[in-house]
């Protein structure tokens, strides 16, 4: 059996007196879309952020491909080369165009020439669909764009695993689909995915499994189907009928 | 900072657009207030006559191209001081906005010591320090440092906490995000965030000029010639001094606005380059 690329063991976490995280133990396989969903406040953002430390926990242990999480300096930075992360509020550079937010991950990070950056962003900004936009600056694009521009930023860092905090939450109705459809095409090319999310639908087409959280404890874990079609807990069943005929 | 700069400066006099009976209110205190306010400079013109300020003595060597070279050399020294007190103000200012962010509580806490330091004190009495100490160690520098250094050294104060309030402006997702693709702090703060800090706080900057500008009239504290010093100079070659120092007024007025026009200038351009700040998360 492979190490998990993402391994997180008895991890807790306090934001002063509120117990965030719970004696959490996750882990998540290469090439696997772990989708975790749960009400808000259930600590799945926080999840997501110990990953790569942008939240610090107070124990327990986080293992990335093998090797425990450093805590800070290069190897650090190292690590978050190597866990690409999108964020709810899409968090571009404002001072940059589309092809500067791409293409200064590898400038700086990897030293790769300008040239070279630049011919692999503008591949990256056409597989998700932005090409047109690339000498624009981010807010002349739409939240839509915006969002796949910072999936092509992670992305161009080559990442082994990439992690979504509620990518499309938001995003008008009408844009949601076109970023699911580009992290549906990057889960069906393999790429290791956990995505804090509210689609329902997209977690059950695409993930490989699903993760529900509740007052910052895993509480179910198990195939979309599984889950959706039999929800184990009383917890899980709330949530679902909750969010019914949405 | 994303409203296009005409509808900034609506924005500043009003909050909403005004109603009936605001509008009149406003139209009559207008005129009122206009009034008055010719009326006090009437009586300051006619009293400044009866003194007889308006003779011909007092005024016509203005005519003469000696007495403006001579106030433009002031002028110069001026502008010299300034240019470079306010140049050494801004890279003093971000390398103690540097220090003063540091996440190493030591340094931290000795940058904020300088910076209050620097800010509390007046200029005057660190021209005084320059002028007055420093020789007796035997430290012999040309007025011109005697003034920029001293004045330099306040503005650095100011400018970085101006600085840090930039830094402390630019939103903190970009930052993770920055960190979220592996560049280091450093490459954080100098890639992302000063480029974007410094764009936001450019009108403040420039105010900051304006200060320095009048902070060059102490001059005279050490014989350095400006443009008040130079005044001065025609003031008692002339026995003129209203007119004299009404002119000189007139000039650092005139400074003051040009600096101001360039701040405007210069956030249009900065506005345009960075539109809006990317949506904040509403959490």
């Amino acid at each position: 059996m492979a190490t998990p690329i993402i391994e997180l063991r008895h991890v807790d976490k306090h934001f002063g007196q509120l117990h965030v995280l719970k004696d959490i133990n996750f882990s998540v396989d290469k090439g696997e879309v772990v989708v975790v969903i749960g009400p808000s406040g259930s600590g799945k953002s926080t999840l997501c952020r110990t990953i790569n430390r942008l939240e610090t926990i107070d124990s327990g242990e986080i293992t990335i491909d093998g090797s425990p999480l450093p805590q800070e300096g290069k190897d650090l930075a190292a690590l978050r080369a190597e866990v690409g992360m999108v964020f709810q509020s899409f968090n571009l550079f404002a001072h940059k165009s589309i092809l500067e937010n791409v293409t200064l991950g590898p400038r700086e990070v990897k030293h790769m020439p300008a040239a070279q950056a630049e011919a692999e962003a503008m591949k990256l900004l056409e597989r998700v669909g932005v090409a047109e936009q690339a000498h624009k600056v981010p807010a002349q694009l739409s939240g839509g764009q915006q969002q796949r521009v910072a999936i092509a930023r992670s992305l161009a860092m080559h990442p082994k695993a990439i992690l979504f905090d509620e990518p499309t939450s938001a995003l008008d109705p009408e844009m949601i689909n076109e970023v699911l459809d580009v992290m549906t095409s990057l889960a069906k090319e393999g790429m290791t995915m956990v995505v804090v999310t509210h689609e329902m639908n997209f977690a059950r087409r695409v993930s490989n499994r699903v993760v529900f959280m509740a007052d910052g404890m895993i509480l179910e874990e198990n195939t979309p189907d599984e889950f959706f079609d039999n929800p184990q807990t009383d917890r899980a069943k709330e949530f679902l009928e909750s969010i019914k005929g949405h | 900072m994303s409203a296009p700069a005409d509808s900034m400066s609506m924005r500043d006099a009003l909050y909403e657009t005004p109603g009936p009976k605001t509008k009149h209110r406003v139209l009559v205190g207008t005129i009122i207030s206009s009034v008055a306010i010719l009326a006090i400079l009437a009586l300051v013109m006619v009293r400044l006559y009866e003194q007889g300020q308006f003779s011909p003595k007092y005024w016509s060597f203005f005519g003469k191209w000696t007495t403006w070279r001579f106030l433009l050399e002031g002028f110069a020294g001026t502008m010299e001081v300034a240019l470079m007190a306010g140049t050494i103000a801004l890279v003093l200012g971000i390398l103690f906005m540097l220090g003063r962010i540091s996440k190493n509580r030591v340094v931290s806490t000795i940058f904020r010591v300088i910076i209050n330091f620097f800010r509390g004190i007046p200029s005057l009495l660190l021209i005084y320090f320059f002028f007055l100490v420093l020789p007796g160690y035997g430290l012999k520098i040309p007025s011109f440092w005697m003034l920029a250094l001293p004045i330099s050294l306040t503005a650095s104060g100011v400018l970085a906490e101006v600085f840090r309030a930039g830094v402390n402006a630019v939103p903190q997702g970009q930052v993770e995000a920055a960190l979220s693709i592996g560049l280091t702090d450093g490459q954080v703060m100098r890639k992302i965030v000063l480029p974007q800090a410094i764009r936001y706080v450019i009108p403040s900057l420039i105010s900051q000029l304006v200060v320095v500008v009048k902070d060059t009239s102490v001059a005279y504290v050490v014989s350095f010639p400006d443009i008040l010093q130079n005044g001065r100079v025609l003031i008692s070659n002339y026995d003129a001094l209203v007119s004299v120092y009404f002119v000189v007024a007139v000039i650092y007025v005139l400074i003051n606005y040009a600096i101001n026009q360039a701040s405007v200038y210069a956030a249009r351009r900065s506005g345009t380059k960075i539109i809006a700040r990317t949506e904040e998360s509403p959490v």
